[in-house]
């Protein structure tokens, strides 16, 4: 899953980056408003995580014209002022969820757990599609019962999957769906990734659809 | 005696009272010489009654006029005396005459009828005794009606008082923490300055705490980043799970910390400068050489980046300060500089008097700040857009403060022919040969 994180503190940006990294995000890091609005408009993101005390272009405008452009990707809001007024206006203004520094890791991975699975309709944290359950907060994967292990790509591959089972994506959007921009894609990074998941899955857990791309598929 | 009350009924019963003696005994003066005037007629009267009846009548005179009538021949024998046990002593000169006999003060009025003389006598005492009675008569009614006034004082007092009591209430009720005015409506001219300068303090003293809630408010809001990046990076270090890793999160983590305590350093800095927190007494400070202090500490930072930082002053500037307060002004202004300008750029500093004014100015070739933004660095924890590093955004506004804690003015403008920023500091005129140390303001 691809994260836009838009933070103009130094340390606090590098720091998220990295712990996202490691919860298996692909994190794109932006400093300031006008990037923001230019990362939003260009790239398929889950979540944008949103400081509201931006230089230039704050937050709020950020968040404001994103919604205006009718771009409904979830939006968590970071904020150092944790008056209710502040709280309201960020959630008035098309946040689906904010956070109060200073935050945590944990609560802040949650937080967009639960805000991606509410955007795709869930609210069920575990995701099932027959006999497999996918859960995005422990980052496992069983089937019937039986745990399989799984990179941290080949996850996040069939989690992109799992979430829309009837969306059909090409290798291009995979793609964008799961490296950052600082991630080197080899040309076939998402077929080798595909092909690892049919050996420990079934052929047939991953569909291709001539010509467009992929899709969820049955599994063995 | 505190009450105000019983004072004024205690000084206006006294001056009561005072009116009243007073105003007796000038009865008692004035009854004194009409009685006089009035006796003395009659005294003579008797004695010419006397000599012109032949003493047929008049020889037995009124017991109670107390007067006593003396009969003598032209050789001193007495030939007749109206009360035996009171003699009178045989005068001389005719007419009216003053004597004491056996310690008693007559009034004497003689006239001779042939070879006889007549004296007529009455003792003064019996004067004296009818005017402190008439004045008498006036002090008494004024002595019952005293405790009457005192009441009436009492109670007129008290009801004029009473704008006092109601507004020292109103005080009295007001919640501790409202510093809204006291109503001027209504209030008598008496007590108008006082709930004036009441409002006057309140006011101030609200400006004041404002500034505190504000400055503990955004000082809470400011700690909160740094502390952020801490939290997630003592999270980072717990997960590491190489030793490249966990070194790399431990430096961060250190300069997340040294950053904390740096932010936290600059906000004890700026409450120090508060006017209120002054505590020692202005003295001189010369700031050329503090300035030539701050350069040398400052160089090996400005040599890592390649920076001239030159200090230039051609003697002596002495001004009337806080010595702290100068160098945290000096310091950030050019800690600023150095910290602002790109690698290989130039940092002057100089000091001078134009006018009487001490002057520092700090030019360096850096970035600048665009003029639309000049007025807003001042503001505490503003930082412009684009700053490099991890500035606590307080600089300036410590420097401002500690400017303004002298009355001096803090400027930002362009510096003369090439880019960059030009900060000038100018101090009001020093007063010559002021030795005395003058008081830092707020205190």
């Amino acid at each position: 899953m691809r994260v836009l994180l838009v933070e103009d503190d130094q340390m606090i940006g590098a720091a998220l980056q990295r712990g996202l990294a490691r919860e298996g995000y692909a994190v794109d890091w932006v400093r300031d408003g006008p990037a923001a609005d230019a990362a939003v408009a260009g790239e398929p993101y889950s979540v944008v995580v949103l400081d509201l005390g931006l230089p230039g272009r704050d937050g709020a405008t950020v968040l404001a014209s994103m919604r205006q452009r009718r771009c409904d990707t979830p939006v968590i809001i970071v904020t150092a002022r944790d008056g209710r007024g502040d709280r309201i206006r960020g959630l008035d203004l098309g946040a689906d969820d904010y956070v109060v520094k200073p935050f945590d890791l944990d609560e802040l991975a949650a937080r967009i757990r639960a805000v991606t699975r509410r955007h795709a309709g869930r609210s069920s944290p575990q995701i099932r599609h027959g006999s497999l359950t996918l859960d995005p907060a422990a980052r496992t994967l069983t089937r019937d019962g039986a745990p399989v292990a799984l990179t941290a790509r080949e996850f996040e591959l069939l989690h992109t999957l799992m979430r829309r089972p009837r969306a059909v994506y090409s290798r291009q959007a995979l793609e964008e769906r799961l490296y950052g921009w600082e991630d080197s894609v080899g040309s076939n990074a998402v077929e080798v990734h595909i092909h690892h998941l049919r050996r420990k899955l079934g052929a047939g857990v991953i569909e291709n659809i001539r010509g467009q791309g992929y899709r969820l598929g049955q599994p063995a | 005696m505190r009450s105000l009350r019983s004072r004024l009924l205690l000084a206006l019963l006294a001056a009561l009272l005072f009116t009243g003696v007073a105003a007796s005994a000038a009865t008692y003066l004035q009854a004194r010489a009409e009685i006089d005037r009035i006796l003395d007629y009659q005294l003579r009267q008797q004695a010419l009654a006397l000599r012109d009846n032949h003493f047929r009548a008049g020889l037995d005179p009124d017991p109670a006029q107390d007067i006593v009538v003396q009969v003598w021949d032209r050789y001193g024998a007495q030939l007749y005396l109206s009360h035996r046990s009171r003699p009178l002593p045989r005068l001389r000169e005719l007419g009216f005459a003053d004597v004491t006999q056996d310690g008693e003060r007559w009034r004497v009025y003689a006239v001779s009828v042939g070879s006889e003389l007549i004296q007529v006598g009455q003792p003064l005492g019996i004067r004296q005794k009818m005017a402190a009675d008439a004045a008498l008569r006036l002090l008494l009614p004024v002595l019952a009606a005293l405790p009457l006034f005192g009441a009436l004082i009492w109670w007129i007092l008290g009801r004029g008082l009473l704008p006092l009591r109601r507004l020292a209430a109103s005080i009295a009720q007001r919640a501790p923490s409202s510093l809204s005015p006291l109503p001027v409506a209504g209030q008598p001219s008496e007590t108008l300055p006082m709930v004036g300068a009441l409002n006057d303090l309140l006011a101030r003293l609200e400006v004041a705490l404002r500034r505190q809630r504000e400055f503990a408010a955004d000082a809470a809001h400011e700690l909160r980043t740094p502390l952020t990046a801490v939290r997630l990076q003592a999270q980072l270090l717990e997960r590491a799970n190489s030793a490249e890793e966990r070194d790399e999160a431990i430096s961060a983590l250190h300069a997340g910390v040294e950053r904390a305590a740096h932010l936290i350093d600059r906000l004890l800095l700026l409450a120090r400068l508060e006017p209120e927190a002054m505590t020692q007494p202005f003295a001189p400070v010369d700031l050329a050489a503090l300035a030539a202090q701050l350069a040398q500490d400052l160089d090996a930072a400005a040599a890592a980046k390649s920076i001239r930082l030159s200090e230039r002053a051609a003697g002596p500037v002495v001004v009337t300060g806080d010595r702290p307060a100068l160098h945290a002004l000096l310091r950030n202004l050019m800690e600023n500089a150095v910290h602002y300008t790109q690698a290989g750029g130039s940092v002057e500093v100089s000091v001078d008097t134009r006018d009487g004014h001490a002057r520092v100015t700090v030019t360096d070739d850096g970035p600048g700040i665009p003029a639309a933004e000049r007025e807003r660095v001042l503001d505490r924890f503003y930082r412009c857009a684009g700053s490099p590093g991890q500035g606590s955004g307080l600089g300036l506004a410590i420097a401002e403060q500690a400017a303004a804690l002298h009355g001096a003015r803090l400027e930002l403008g362009d510096p003369p022919g090439h880019r960059g920023l030009c900060v000038r500091v100018t101090f009001p005129p020093s007063r010559r040969g002021d030795a005395a140390p003058a008081t830092p303001p707020g205190s």
